[in-house]
């Protein structure tokens, strides 16, 4: 028994060490990883944000110009004037901004009518997510054909319209998840307290239902900002998006304009990074929310 | 605070935008006949719309024109472009496109001749290189376009590695003749071999044989390497009736020669489109290249090339027949600029065309590096200028020069680029080893029956009779029997 109780405590010291160097060596291992896996993804970008910051002297320096001794906005001055980048981005803000505003106005009802009064037989929900199934390159040629009869090409009603249209079945799939799971009980209180039905929805529904919207506003933001297809196909010069100007420079090889190539591709990316860095909590909330209770 | 700070942010904002949507101050009426007229422009690439910056002013400063060019981009640039022009009408009033795809562009440009006539404009054809002249710039007869970037291929080395005495006896003691710049494929593909994983400079460095682009994207890349040595071993597109001649002896040949030397290029050769090799031969990793002619400017721009004063340029290699040498190098495929026939405004936009493409104008345009327009006038390649423009400048003209009477056209009938394509695909095909090379030319042979039976083989029949014969005018015709005789 004295054995026993003398050999113990040296047992578990040891088996104590031990835990602590295996916890330590995993998560010494999981930073490494994690290192790892940062320098691997955000090293390309960084590359591509230092570019834009560089002289033409240092894009092929020897050894490489990792951070430039001399950053400049040279590159994103000639990206704004030069290439008209300032008329593209415009554009791009505009178009996804009201796409993101006309997919939530139109989702949201539809949502609505679906979640309380199974608008559609319960079927509705699921055509719409069918809709969206639709690869864009099938549509492009009927789309633009229509499109030129309308006399809606290089126009912002035309993209947003389209945008709007695609998006929306994905908004209203993920809004009746949050609205089947909102308790009824609660509009019906605020409906007895005098509010009508459009009333209970905006001042009741909607703040508490908020990160669903917000993660509807983001993916329609995002998706128009980095559409492709539709978006060369369907504009002009005055309507051109980012995206299509950053192809521009990236497709068919940029020549001696790297550092505008690169300018481009930050602009490109830094909004929709932007709007999902500053709404990543409800981001995370809301998707939480939908997967689990939809 | 927060709030100042955001109202702050927002008000620097508006007065960006403002200032950047300012109209410029009002010009002052004079001589500018077109003043208040903008033209609609549209090109493929970022460093063309640069290109025509460049010719802006003047332009603005003599007939009052402004441009407004819209950049496609390069993938997406033919398919949205006839998209427009077959829903009859375009948004453009000048139009930049790819020679060989004059004949799905050809009828809706508006015919230069009367214009000119008209206007008194002079496009002073005398001054083009002859090949542009006869095969490039027509549509069923009538002059439609004018060059804007005359591309064809040249060969470039770095004299470093041809001239060390070291190089040069180990080359003779293992090939038995002078190391010297390649003349035939066969020198070309033993210098590549040679130079390969070694430091030829003189450093312990392991640098490569040669570069090439062979990635199949764009207008075909692996498809343009091949086809000067296609066409210096006899080679043809179709015979008379239509028939691929793409798996004929010459083209598995060459085929097989590219196969077998892919040791000697860099790693990572099939996946370079056109920048790449040509950086590799700034920076004096590859001994020798063929490729555009804009090769040329980086080569002499000492912001990146370390050969500059050190470069050599020529023609690309050909075959010795019975005793004779057989260039044939490529066109690949150029740029050419036309009036659209449904703008508004074709009396101004014909001004245009005519205002860049003159001599002095033109010249402004290829000769900068930052464009990769190649020159394409005569008096490009002797203007006094650019033959001064960097070290070595007036050989790079001259090479090009004496390269332009020996250059091979794409096929030029509708649908080109789809033949293109499909055919530099099955080539990478083979020169990854997925394919032998007989299989991957038997299939693109395939393809190209496909393609000219879905576009009606009797239309394409009577496209390719037009360019066969153009072709047969200036000395390309179909010899089988180079293949074998071909050193």
């Amino acid at each position: 028994m004295s054995t026993l109780v003398s050999a113990t405590p040296a047992v578990v010291v040891r088996s104590a060490r031990r835990y602590r160097w295996r916890r330590r060596l995993a998560a010494g291992l999981t930073y490494l990883g994690l290192a790892g896996a940062l320098v691997f993804f955000l090293g390309p970008f960084f590359w591509i944000v230092t570019t834009s910051l560089k002289g033409d002297s240092d894009f092929f320096a020897f050894p490489p110009v990792w951070i430039p001794s001399h950053p400049s906005l040279a590159h994103y001055v000639g990206l704004f004037t030069r290439a008209s980048g300032l008329r593209y981005f415009l554009n791009s803000l505009t178009i996804s901004s009201m796409s993101m505003v006309a997919a939530l106005v139109v989702s949201l009802p539809t949502a609505y009518a679906i979640a309380r009064w199974r608008f559609g037989g319960g079927l509705l929900g699921t055509f719409l997510l069918v809709l969206r199934m639709l690869p864009a390159i099938a549509l492009i040629i009927p789309v633009y054909l229509m499109y030129k009869q309308l006399g809606l090409t290089n126009s912002y009603l035309g993209l947003v319209m389209l945008y709007t249209v695609v998006y929306i079945p994905f908004a209203v799939w993920l809004l009746v998840g949050f609205l089947r799971d909102f308790p009824v009980e609660i509009e019906e209180a605020a409906m007895i307290d005098g509010c009508s039905r459009v009333g209970a929805l905006l001042r009741v529904v909607v703040p508490i239902i908020a990160p669903g919207l917000a993660v509807v506003a983001l993916f329609s933001f995002i998706a128009t900002w980095n559409e492709f297809l539709f978006a060369v196909v369907l504009t002009g010069i005055e309507t051109k998006t980012m995206m299509v100007l950053v192809t521009t420079y990236t497709s068919g090889g940029t020549d001696m304009f790297y550092g505008e190539a690169s300018a481009s591709v930050v602009l490109g990316v830094l909004p929709a990074f932007v709007v999902a860095f500053l709404l990543q909590r409800y981001l995370v909330k809301g998707l939480a929310l939908g997967g689990t209770k939809g | 605070m927060k709030r100042l700070a955001l109202v702050g942010i927002a008000l620097v904002f508006v007065a960006v935008v403002a200032a950047a949507l300012r109209p410029g101050p009002a010009p002052a009426q004079g001589n500018r006949p077109y003043e208040g007229t903008t033209i609609r422009a549209v090109v493929n690439a970022e460093y063309v719309k640069y290109s025509l910056s460049l010719v802006e002013k003047d332009l603005y400063d003599k007939l009052g024109i402004k441009l407004d060019v819209e950049v496609i981009p390069l993938d997406a640039f033919v398919p949205k472009t006839l998209l427009e022009f077959n829903g009859g009408g375009s948004p453009w009033d000048l139009v930049m496109f790819g020679p060989s795809n004059m004949p799905d562009y050809g009828r809706h440009f508006e015919p230069l001749e009367a214009w000119a006539q008209k206007l008194k404009l002079d496009f002073q054809l005398d001054d083009i290189a002859d090949v542009y002249k006869k095969l490039m710039l027509r549509h069923n007869g009538k002059l439609v376009s004018m060059p804007y970037d005359g591309d064809v291929h040249i060969m470039f080395w770095n004299k470093v590695a041809f001239e060390r005495a070291d190089n040069k006896k180990k080359f003779k003691a293992r090939y038995q003749y002078d190391l010297a710049p390649p003349k035939t494929w066969k020198q070309w593909d033993d210098a590549a071999e040679f130079f390969h994983g070694w430091g030829w400079d003189g450093t312990d460095n392991k640098l490569f044989g040669a570069g090439a682009s062979y990635k199949p994207s764009g207008s075909g890349y692996s498809y343009h390497w091949w086809r000067s040595r296609f066409f210096s071993y006899g080679g043809q597109y179709f015979d008379a009736d239509m028939k691929p001649l793409i798996n004929t002896a010459p083209a598995l040949r060459a085929l097989e020669e590219m196969v077998r030397t892919m040791p000697y290029y860099p790693p990572g050769v099939l996946l370079f489109e056109s920048e790449e090799p040509k950086t590799m031969l700034v920076k004096g990793e590859v001994p020798m290249l063929y490729s555009w002619t804009s090769t040329g400017k980086r080569v002499g721009d000492a912001r990146e090339s370390v050969i500059v004063g050190k470069a050599g340029f020529g023609v690309v290699p050909g075959a010795e027949i019975d005793g004779k040498m057989v260039h044939r190098p490529a066109i690949t495929p150029g740029r050419a600029m036309a009036v659209s026939k449904y703008s508004k405004k074709i009396e101004p936009t014909m001004k245009v065309l005519e205002f860049i493409s003159l001599p002095e104008q033109s010249l402004k345009i290829v000769m900068d590096p930052k464009t990769i327009m190649d020159p394409w006038r005569v008096s490009h390649f002797r203007s006094e200028k650019f033959r001064k423009a960097f070290p070595g400048a007036a050989e790079y003209l001259d090479a090009i020069e004496k390269t332009f009477p020996l250059v091979v056209p794409d096929p030029v009938i509708p649908g080109a680029d789809e033949y293109q394509r499909k055919l530099s695909f099955e080539i990478t095909e083979a020169l990854a080893k997925r394919k032998s090379p007989k299989d991957a030319l038997d299939a693109a042979a395939r393809e190209w029956e496909k393609i000219t039976d879905r576009r009606n083989r009797d239309k394409q029949k009577a496209a390719w009779g037009e360019k066969l014969a153009e072709m047969k005018a200036i000395g390309i015709e179909y010899h089988p029997e180079w293949a074998t005789k071909a050193k």
